[in-house]
């Protein structure tokens, strides 16, 4: 079985949110659920500010402590699928101690305020057990791996696209959204992101792209002295995040 | 001996109404808000997922733990001036606990599902798992004991080893109520090995101030009314120990106030200097709730008047009770992970819905506290037990 990482290279990276964009469009996501972002990072001061930019999707990390604090199991990793962490919506039972316990914040309590108005939440309301039922919705629906739209009072959290990439052939070494053969398998972020800052693939398999490319260009991972281990690789200049510091509105 | 509890009497009774109106008001804002917004009827988000329903609850699940602890002083350690209390301080555990638990209970998405999810889990791993674990055999033990004493069955092998269960219960759960926060490395606020210690001192101390105020509401708060053995304990032993308590709580959260503005890192730093320092609300409950009814307890003329234990009793429910609220959300105010989408500290006040909660638990609280001290004598102790009826049948004293 494939263990399924990502790459992104930061030196290509265009900061454009098109990755986000494609995840909402695809997992039904509400505006600020934001399963995959990217986030943006001032340091310095003028005039020699930077403004560094960081995608940031679930790590689905070998070691997560997401898994580790879930009282019940809901939240569980699923070597059999690529390692990709799920949460199962049958038994979440809504603590939102994950949520305390993900030091990449990649994880969302949709049951909450809206962000922006109108509230999409009361523009179609929830049938069926769902929260919210928007008249479109993606053809796949699994709530034992938090797949689709989310019932009311459970976590949510990127999949790594897990209804796509599950359907791709055994033993392929990289899901490459220019291989006619494989796009449709290819995670919404990865297949839509325009200058290709994206690389998917099997970190078990020593021939894979992804392995070259983290070996080849230094890959690193974020946060990694909290000891959770990512699945997703950074490449390029700008791979670490500056102290939180208060910033003045002008 | 309890002829003169006035909570037997039409003040109960009205106390009780009273409280029943602010508990069944409470929780049937909470719960029309809730079923018409969810839970966006908090003011929770990804930033703080964890509020004032938490705090209050973590608040009451430690008063509880103090309780226990203060019942250990005469059932475990046999210091036998503290008997007086010891009912009390069991029956309060029990319902403060269980207050605590009704708030956590409207909190969560799912409460129901837990019943059987978290049994079925067995996520050993986790120490809210525990926390369910160790709460509920807490529970179990407080019943228990409870039910000993009230077959003022005080002394015997069976009592004192349902005690020593119970504070061994109430250790391992209070502690491990502080390291669902303290192992979490990724909040550097809370992040801390000698976090349980904290929560024992500052359970101990809410648990004490609990067992003041609600021992003098038993008596309408007149000290001559109470039963001599109870009055001389008031009048001794007693405020010693909870001015020591408060003396100890306000110099553990000077420790951590002066290491977490010490600190480089603004998880902890910026928390206590622009988060937590900045609130007034704050300090008044810092300087207010805690320091000044230490310090008025200090003197040995104020400490033995009544008016003042219940006075610093109350002092000591807002101050720890905000202690409690600016812990938890504490550590999550600095975003975490968002770059500049979170500008700025995160900002959270607790929403009219999440205050219900926190009146629902508190009037949940007295009713279960006026309906303990109608249905049962409280302050009853082996003094009170007529003599060859401290021990059923065949059991073997070991005091």
């Amino acid at each position: 079985m494939a263990k399924w990482g990502m790459v992104i290279d930061l030196d290509k990276c265009t900061g454009c949110q098109a990755c986000t964009t494609a995840c909402s469009m695809e997992n039904n996501t509400l505006p600020g659920e934001n399963w995959q972002d990217v986030l943006y990072y001032h340091e310095g001061e003028y005039p020699s500010a930077q403004m560094k930019w960081l995608p940031r999707p679930c790590m689905q990390c070998e070691e997560p402590s997401c898994v580790h604090v879930c009282p019940t199991r809901a939240t569980y990793k699923d070597d059999e699928a690529g390692g990709i962490v799920f949460i199962d919506w049958n038994k979440c039972i809504g603590c939102k101690y994950c949520m305390i316990a993900c030091p990449y914040g990649v994880r969302f309590y949709a049951d909450e305020q809206p962000l922006v108005e109108p509230d999409l939440k009361a523009a179609f309301p929830g049938e069926d057990g769902q929260l919210w039922s928007p008249p479109y919705q993606g053809p796949q629906e699994d709530w034992s791996r938090g797949i689709g739209i989310q019932p009311k009072g459970v976590v949510s959290k990127c999949t790594f696209c897990h209804h796509k990439v599950s359907q791709a052939p055994a033993g392929t070494p990289d899901l490459d959204e220019d291989d006619p053969d494989l796009k449709e398998y290819v995670p919404a972020c990865v297949r839509t992101c325009p200058p290709k800052a994206r690389y998917f693939g099997d970190l078990d398999n020593p021939e894979s792209n992804v392995n070259k490319l983290i070996g080849n260009k230094r890959g690193v991972r974020l946060k990694d002295e909290t000891g959770n281990r990512p699945q997703v690789y950074y490449l390029g200049a700008g791979a670490n995040i500056p102290a939180f510091q208060r910033r003045q509105r002008s | 001996m309890t002829d003169n509890n006035v909570m037997k009497g039409s003040a109960g009774t009205g106390l009780l109404v009273l409280s029943l109106l602010v508990m069944v008001a409470g929780f049937g804002y909470a719960a029309m808000n809730m079923a018409a917004h969810g839970h966006a009827a908090f003011n929770t988000d990804a930033n703080v997922a964890w509020g004032q329903p938490i705090s209050t609850y973590l608040y009451f699940a430690l008063a509880s733990s103090g309780l226990g602890l203060l019942a250990a002083v005469p059932l475990v350690f046999k210091v036998k001036e503290y008997y007086p209390v010891a009912k009390r301080c069991i029956f309060l555990a029990f319902i403060i606990l269980i207050s605590g638990m009704a708030v956590l209970a409207m909190e969560l998405g799912h409460t129901f599902r837990m019943i059987w999810a978290l049994p079925f889990g067995m996520q050993v791993q986790s120490a809210m798992f525990w926390m369910g674990v160790l709460y509920a055999l807490d529970l179990l033990f407080l019943l228990w004991k409870f039910q000993r004493m009230e077959g003022r069955d005080w002394d015997s092998k069976t009592t004192l080893q349902i005690g020593i269960a119970s504070f061994l219960g109430v250790l391992l759960a209070s502690g491990n109520l502080a390291l669902i926060f303290g192992m979490m490395s990724m909040r550097p606020f809370w992040f801390d090995p000698s976090l349980p210690i904290y929560f024992y001192l500052t359970g101990i101390a809410s648990g004490m101030a609990a067992l003041v105020f609600y021992t003098y509401l038993a008596y309408g708060f007149d000290r001559g009314k109470m039963p001599a053995a109870l009055r001389q304990l008031m009048e001794g032993g007693l405020p010693k120990l909870f001015v020591t308590l408060l003396g100890i709580t306000f110099l553990f959260i000077m420790v951590r106030m002066i290491t977490g503005l010490y600190a480089n890192a603004p998880e902890i730093n910026l928390v206590w200097s622009d988060y937590i320092l900045a609130s007034p609300v704050y300090h008044i409950s810092l300087w207010g709730g805690i320091l000044l009814p230490f310090l008025l307890l200090l003197s040995p003329t104020l400490r033995v008047q009544p008016a003042v234990q219940v006075a610093c009793a109350v002092l000591v429910f807002g101050g720890l009770f905000a202690e409690r609220y600016f812990f938890v959300v504490g550590g999550q105010v600095i975003p975490l992970f968002k770059g500049t989408w979170a500008w700025d500290i995160s900002q959270y006040a607790p929403s009219a819905t999440e205050w219900s909660l926190t009146f629902m638990g508190a009037a949940m609280i007295f009713v279960l506290y006026v309906l303990g001290e109608k249905m049962f004598n409280l302050s009853d102790s082996p003094a009170d037990t007529p003599s060859g009826a401290s021990q059923p049948a065949g059991a073997k004293a070991t005091a």
